[in-house]
C-alpha cells in the first residue's frame, strides 16, 4: 500500500548494501515473502511432493485465521467455532461439485456461491446472539460448531456422513488448454494447488489490508474498543458487528473450499470440531490480534509445528535410530503436546500483546503502562 | 516494522529446503502409515512390530537391495487421531520419495480413501494390514462409484491381507442366528469401518428374520452411556452387537451394559479384538458373555509360519502379540516378495507383480490376491472372553454362509437348527 | 413403563449432572474472581483421576473390605483433593499471575497451553490408551425391583457432591474469605483499598477450585469407571457449557447449569436418539442464551460509558 520507504533511497550509497537489503526487507516483508514463495516451487523440486501439498495446508489455514482475525483482532469478538464455517464451505464447495448430486458447477462458480452461502449463515447465526456479551458470545459459537458437527455427522444422505464426499473433482476439471488437462494436472502436481492458495491468500491479504483502513475496519476497531462509546458517534453496532461476523464466515468458507478441493475430499465432520476451533484461535492471538503479519507468522508456527516439524522430527529420529525400543518417552509425538503447551505459555508470558502485534493495539498498550 | 517479519520469511525459507534427497540405487524404502499419536497407538504399535519382524527376518535384505523402513504417524497430536492431512501429507511424501516402493497402511478405511487416490496416481504399491471397509475394493458393494473414484488412473495399486467386512458382518448376524438370537439392538461408532459394518449385520438380520429393535450411532467422543443402556434395558434384546472399535469407546460401552444390569450377549467385530479391550471394559463385565468376531485365525490358533512368528513374537516382546500383529507381519512379506518378484525398484512393476501374486504362503496360510486387490482368506473365527483372554470359539466360513443362505427359504426356525458344528481349523 | 423409563433416566440425568456440575463450579469460581475461563481444569481432573488410580493400585483397594473401601474412596477424595488444589494454585502462581495486565485474551491461550502440557503428563502416566479404573464400589440396586436402577455408585456420587455444593455455598457466604472473594469478583481495585489480599484471596479461589475438581476426578473414576488422558477435553467443555448456561461466575448457576445438561442429555438419548445428544445439549445452549444472554441466573450487567 505505502510507497517503497525513503531510507532504501537516501543518497549515503555506501550505508546501503546488506544494511540496506535488510531494511527493505523489513519495511516489505509481505513484497519479498510473495517473491520468494512464487519463485520457490520452481527451484525446490521437494514442493513438488509432500512438502508442497503441506505447505498448500499452511497457505489455507493463513486465510482461515485471517477470516477469524476480522472477529476477534478487529472487531473484538471471541469466535470459539470458526471451524463449523469453515467445514460448511467445504461441504458447500463439495455439495455442489461432487459426482454424487447433479449440479457440478465447477470450481469456480461453486466456490462463489458456497462463499455467499457461508456468509449468509454466518448472519443467520449473528443476528439472533449479537446481544450477548463476550464469554456468551464465545460459548454460542462453539455450541455451533458443535451442532454442525453432528448434524454433518448424521445426515447421512445428505453429508455422507463419515465418509464425507468425494471425490471433489480438482478445479479446472475438464477444462483443456493446450491439450493440457487442467484438472489431471491439479490432481497430479502439488504446486498447482500451491500457487492457486498463495494466489488467493495474496488476495485476501491485500483486501483485508483495504478493509483495516476504511470506514467499516475503523467502525470494527471503535466497537470493539468501546461499543457504547461507539454508537453515541452513530455507529450502528448492531450492523458493524453482523458485518464482521459475515467476513469472517466468508473468508473461513473461502479457506474450506480451497480445502476439500485440495484434499479432493471433504474429510470427516471430525476435521471441523472444536479443536480445529481453538487451533486457529491460539495462532490469532500468539501471532497479535489484528495484526496480519502476525496471524501469518501464528499459523506458520502452529500448524507448521503440527504438520510440518512434527512429522519430520519423528521420522529424522527414527533414521537415526536414535530410539530402537520405540519408547514414547524417546520419540518426538510423545513430546508433541507438551511442546506445543509450553511454547503456548511461554509466547503469552513474555509477548503477553502477540509475536508480531498490530501497531494500535501495541501503541495502547504502552500508554497503559506508561 | 518488527524483527520478527524477517523471521517469517526464514523460517518459510528454511521449510521450503528441508527434505530432497537424491534416488540411492541400492535402496528401497518401505513406508506404513498408521496412528502412532492418542488411542490407537497401542494397536498400531503391534503392528508397527510385526513389519519390522518382516524386514529383520530377511535380515534387512531383499534381492540386491537393502530395505529401509519408516514408520509414518498419521495421526497428530492435536487431534489424538488420524487426520486426513497427515495421511495425505504421508501419501504424497511417499510418492515424493524416489526411493519408496511400497506403502504399508493404513489402519482405518477412512484413512485409506484418503492416501489411496494419492498413491495410484503415482503406482506405488499400498498394501493395508487393518482395512476392512467393503468399498475400497468391492464393486457394487459400497458406495456409488467405489471403488474406481480410489483409481483415478484406472491400474489398481491397492490391496489388502485381511478379509473385508461383507463377509463379517453378514457372517456374525449367521453366527446370532445359529445361537437362537431372536432379537437385537445394533449400535455403531459412526465411523467409516464401524458403522460400514453395522449397516452390513443390521441388512443381514432382517434377511434371516432377527428383529432389529434398534439401531443407533454412538459419539465415539461421549463418556458414559448410561442413558442408551437403559434405553436398550427396556428394549430387552438377546444380543447387542456394536460396530466399533476399542478406540471408539467398546469398552465403556460394555462396562455401561454390565452396570444396567442388561443380560444379552454382546457382539464386537475384530476392532476390538485386543487385550486392551478387555482391559477396558472390565474382565468381569465381559466374561462368557462377549464374543468377538475377527478376520483369519487368532494368534494361539495359527499354525506352521504363523505359529513361528507368534513364538518370536513372544520371545522378542514377552507378550502375546495382537491379533493385527500377524497382519502386519504378512503385509510385510508380502510387500518384500513383490519386489522379489519384480526385481526391480519400478514402482508399477513392483505394484503389478504384488497384485499378481495368487499363492502366498505365509504366516496366515495359503492365499492370495485376486482380481480386486482383496484376501482369497475366508475364514472367520469366534472368540469368547473366559478369564480375562479371548478364547477361541469357533471358524465361521464361507460355507457355513452359504448354508443359511440355503436355510432362508425353510422355516427360519431351521437355521438355527442347522447349527454347522464348529469346523475344524482349516490349516 | 414409560413413567418408570422416565425416571430411570431422569435418575441417570440427575447423578451425571451432579458431577458436570460438581466440575463447572471450578470453571465458574476462577472466572468470576480473574474473569478466566480456565481451559486447563478438566485436564487438571484428568491428572487427579490418574492419581487416584495409582493410590488405588499402589494400596489394594480394590480387594480391600467395605469398611476399608469406604474409608480408602474418603482418603481418595481428601489426597486428589489436595493434590489438585496445589497443582492449580502453582499453575496460578507461575502461569498466570504474570499476566494479571495482559490482554485479556493471553491468559485464555496460556490455559490452553497448560491443558496440552496436562495431557502430556497424563499421556505418559496413563499411556496412550484408555485405562479401567477398578470397581470399587458393586453394581447392586438400591431400589426394590428390577425396573429403576441406582447403585450404589450413583448414591456416591450425589453423597459426595451435595454436600460439598452445600459447603461451597456457605462459605461464600458466611465465612470472611468468602466476603472477600466475593469482593474481589465484584472489583479487585477496590477490594485491595479495603484491606483484602487480592492474591491471596485468587490463591485461595483456584486452590478450592481445584480441590473440587480433585474430588469430581475421583467419583468421576468410581462412577464412569474409565479414565484416558484425552478424558479431560469432553468433561471440560460440558461443565464450561454448563457454567456459562447458568450464569458464569454464578455458583448456583454452575449446578443449576449442570442439572440442567445431565437432563437434557439423558431425556434427548432417551427420547432422540443417542446420536443427536451432542447437537440438542449444544442446540438448547444457544437458544436458552438468546432469550437470556445472562444464563439461567447470572447477573445482569450495566454498560456504562
Amino acid at each position: 500500500m505505502t510507497s517503497i520507504p525513503s531510507n532504501v533511497q537516501q543518497p549515503n550509497a555506501a550505508a546501503t548494501g546488506w544494511a540496506g537489503m535488510w531494511d527493505f526487507v523489513r519495511e516489505r516483508w509481505d513484497l519479498v515473502a510473495l517473491v520468494v514463495l512464487a519463485v520457490a516451487p520452481l527451484v525446490v523440486p521437494a514442493l513438488g511432493g509432500a512438502l508442497g501439498g503441506q505447505v498448500t495446508t499452511l497457505f489455507i489455514y493463513c486465510i482461515l485465521a485471517l477470516g477469524l482475525n476480522v472477529m476477534v483482532g478487529y472487531t473484538g469478538l471471541v469466535h470459539l467455532g470458526i471451524a463449523s464455517f469453515f467445514g460448511i464451505g467445504a461441504y458447500l464447495l463439495a455439495i455442489l461439485t461432487v459426482p454424487m448430486y447433479p449440479f457440478q458447477i465447477g470450481f469456480l462458480a461453486a466456490t462463489i456461491v458456497s462463499v455467499l452461502a457461508t456468509a449468509g449463515i454466518g448472519l443467520a447465526l449473528g443476528a439472533p446472539t449479537l446481544r450477548l456479551r463476550g464469554d456468551y458470545l464465545a460459548i454460542v459459537t462453539l455450541g455451533f460448531g458443535e451442532v454442525v458437527k453432528v448434524t454433518l455427522r448424521n445426515l447421512e444422505q445428505i453429508t455422507g456422513g463419515m465418509k464425507g464426499l468425494n471425490p471433489v473433482p480438482p478445479p479446472g476439471a475438464g477444462v483443456k488448454i493446450a491439450g493440457i488437462d487442467l484438472g489431471l494436472e491439479f490432481a497430479i502436481d502439488p504446486r498447482w494447488f500451491y500457487y492457486l492458495s498463495l494466489l488467493l491468500l495474496a488476495g485476501v491479504v491485500v483486501a483485508m489490508r483495504r478493509l483495516e483502513q476504511s470506514r467499516l475496519g475503523r467502525a470494527w476497531v471503535a466497537v470493539r474498543e468501546d461499543e457504547l462509546a461507539a454508537s453515541a458517534m452513530g455507529i450502528s453496532a448492531t450492523r458493524v458487528k453482523l458485518s464482521a461476523f459475515a467476513m469472517s464466515s466468508a473468508v473461513a468458507g473461502l479457506a474450506g473450499c480451497l480445502y476439500a478441493a485440495s484434499l479432493s475430499t471433504t474429510a470427516d465432520p471430525n476435521a471441523y470440531d472444536f479443536n480445529r476451533s481453538i487451533m486457529v484461535l491460539c495462532a490469532v492471538i500468539l501471532g497479535g490480534l489484528g495484526s496480519i503479519p502476525g496471524t501469518i507468522l501464528g499459523v506458520a508456527i502452529l500448524v507448521g509445528f503440527d504438520t510440518v516439524l512434527a512429522p519430520w522430527a519423528d521420522s529424522w529420529i527414527q533414521q537415526m535410530n536414535i530410539n530402537p525400543s520405540g519408547s514414547s518417552l524417546l520419540s518426538f509425538s510423545g513430546w508433541r503436546l507438551a511442546v506445543f503447551g509450553l511454547a503456548l505459555v511461554l509466547v503469552m508470558r513474555y509477548r503477553p500483546e502477540g509475536l508480531v502485534p498490530s501497531r494500535r493495539l501495541a501503541a495502547e498498550l504502552h500508554e497503559g503502562h506508561a | 516494522m518488527n524483527a520478527s517479519i524477517p523471521a517469517v520469511v526464514c523460517l518459510l525459507i528454511g521449510l521450503l529446503m528441508a527434505g530432497c534427497r537424491p534416488a540411492d540405487p541400492t535402496l528401497v524404502t518401505i513406508v506404513s502409515s498408521l496412528p502412532r499419536t492418542g488411542s490407537a497407538k497401542q494397536q498400531s504399535d503391534t503392528i508397527v512390530r510385526g513389519i519390522r519382524m518382516a524386514f529383520e527376518e530377511a535380515e534387512g535384505r531383499v534381492g540386491p537391495y537393502r530395505v529401509e523402513y519408516l514408520d509414518l504417524d498419521d495421526s497428530t497430536a492435536a487431534a489424538g487421531q488420524w487426520t486426513s492431512e497427515a495421511e495425505a501429507a504421508n501419501a504424497r511424501r511417499a510418492l515424493q520419495d524416489p526411493d519408496v516402493v511400497a506403502y504399508i497402511g493404513t489402519f482405518n478405511s477412512g484413512a485409506a480413501k484418503v492416501s489411496m487416490p494419492i498413491l495410484n496416481l503415482g503406482d506405488l504399491l499400498m498394501v493395508s494390514p487393518a482395512n476392512t471397509a467393503v468399498g475400497l475394493t468391492k464393486p457394487g458393494l459400497g458406495a456409488p462409484g467405489e471403488p474406481d473414484v480410489y483409481r483415478p488412473t484406472g491400474r489398481l495399486n491397492y490391496a489388502r491381507v485381511v478379509p473385508a467386512d461383507d463377509l463379517q458382518g453378514p457372517l456374525s448376524a449367521d453366527w446370532a442366528k445359529r445361537r437362537g438370537v431372536k432379537t437385537v439392538c445394533i449400535l455403531d461408532d459412526n465411523e467409516v469401518y464401524g458403522k460400514g459394518l453395522a449397516d452390513l449385520f443390521d441388512e443381514r438380520c432382517r434377511e434371516i428374520g432377527i428383529e432389529v429393535l434398534g439401531h443407533d450411532s454412538i459419539d465415539a467422543k461421549a463418556q458414559e452411556f448410561k442413558s442408551l443402556m437403559a434405553s436398550i434395558k427396556a428394549a430387552k434384546p438377546d444380543l447387542v452387537y456394536f460396530g466399533g472399535t476399542t478406540q471408539s469407546k467398546g469398552g465403556q460401552l460394555a462396562k455401561d451394559m454390565a452396570s444396567a444390569g442388561i443380560g444379552a450377549l454382546l457382539l464386537v467385530p475384530d476392532g476390538c479384538r485386543e487385550q486392551v479391550f478387555i482391559d477396558s471394559a472390565g474382565a468381569a463385565n465381559l466374561e462368557g458373555r462377549c464374543f468377538v468376531t475377527f478376520g483369519g485365525l487368532p494368534p494361539e490358533k495359527l499354525t506352521g509360519k504363523g505359529k513361528t512368528f507368534v513364538d518370536r513374537y513372544r520371545a522378542k516382546y514377552h507378550e502375546t502379540p495382537e491379533a493385527y500383529a500377524v497382519y502386519g507381519y504378512e503385509a510385510g512379506c508380502v510387500v518384500l516378495e513383490a519386489i522379489r518378484k519384480a526385481g526391480t525398484k519400478d514402482r508399477r512393476a513392483i505394484s503389478d507383480a504384488a497384485l499378481a501374486i495368487r499363492d502366498f504362503d505365509g504366516a496366515l496360510g495359503h492365499w492370495g490376491f485376486d482380481a480386486n486387490g482383496d484376501t482369497t482368506m475366508r475364514t472367520l473365527t469366534v472368540s469368547v472372553v473366559k478369564n480375562g483372554r479371548f478364547e477361541f470359539e469357533e471358524i465361521l466360513d464361507v460355507d457355513a454362509h452359504a448354508e443359511v443362505d440355503g436355510a432362508d427359504e425353510d422355516p427360519p426356525g431351521d437355521a438355527a437348527a442347522n447349527g454347522a458344528a464348529p469346523a475344524e481349523p482349516a490349516l | 413403563m414409560s413413567v418408570q423409563f422416565f425416571l430411570q433416566q431422569c435418575l441417570i440425568g440427575l447423578t451425571n449432572g451432579a458431577l458436570v456440575a460438581l466440575v463447572a463450579l471450578g470453571y465458574t469460581m476462577v472466572y468470576g474472581i480473574i474473569g478466566l475461563i480456565n481451559f486447563a481444569h478438566g485436564d487438571l481432573i484428568m491428572l487427579g483421576a490418574c492419581l487416584a488410580l495409582s493410590l488405588v493400585t499402589a494400596f489394594g483397594l480394590a480387594t480391600a473390605g467395605p469398611t476399608a473401601t469406604w474409608l480408602g474412596i474418603a482418603m481418595l477424595v481428601v489426597a486428589c483433593g489436595l493434590f489438585c488444589g496445589t497443582l492449580n494454585v502453582c499453575v496460578d502462581r507461575i502461569v498466570y499471575k504474570p499476566l494479571r495486565n495482559a490482554p485479556k485474551l493471553a491468559p485464555l491461550v496460556s490455559a490452553i497451553g497448560v491443558s496440552f502440557i496436562f495431557m502430556n503428563i497424563g499421556l505418559f502416566w496413563l499411556g496412550p490408551s484408555d485405562r479401567s479404573f477398578p470397581e470399587l464400589l458393586p453394581s447392586t440396586n438400591l431400589l426394590p425391583g428390577d425396573g429403576l436402577q441406582f447403585t450404589w455408585k450413583d448414591l456416591l456420587v450425589l453423597v459426595v457432591v451435595v454436600p460439598l455444593m452445600l459447603g461451597l455455598s456457605l462459605l461464600v457466604r458466611t465465612t470472611r474469605l468468602g466476603r472477600a472473594m466475593r469482593a474481589v469478583s465484584q472489583d479487585p481495585t477496590a477490594a485491595a483499598l479495603v484491606g483484602v489480599d487480592v492474591d491471596r484471596v485468587i490463591a485461595a479461589t483456584f486452590f478450592i477450585g481445584g480441590a473440587l475438581g480433585g474430588a469430581a476426578s475421583v467419583i468421576y473414576g468410581l462412577y464412569i469407571n474409565t479414565i484416558g488422558f484425552q478424558m479431560g477435553f469432553q468433561n471440560g467443555l460440558y461443565a464450561f457449557t454448563a457454567a456459562v448456561l447458568g450464569g458464569i461466575g454464578s455458583i448456583p448457576g454452575a449446578v443449576v447449569g449442570g442439572l440442567v445438561i445431565g437432563f437434557v442429555r439423558s431425556l434427548s438419548s432417551a427420547y432422540v436418539g443417542e446420536r443427536w445428544t451432542g447437537a440438542i445439549v449444544f442446540a438448547i445452549l444457544i437458544v436458552i442464551l438468546v432469550f437470556r444472554p445472562e444464563g439461567l441466573l447470572g447477573r445482569r450487567t450495566k454498560e456504562k460509558v
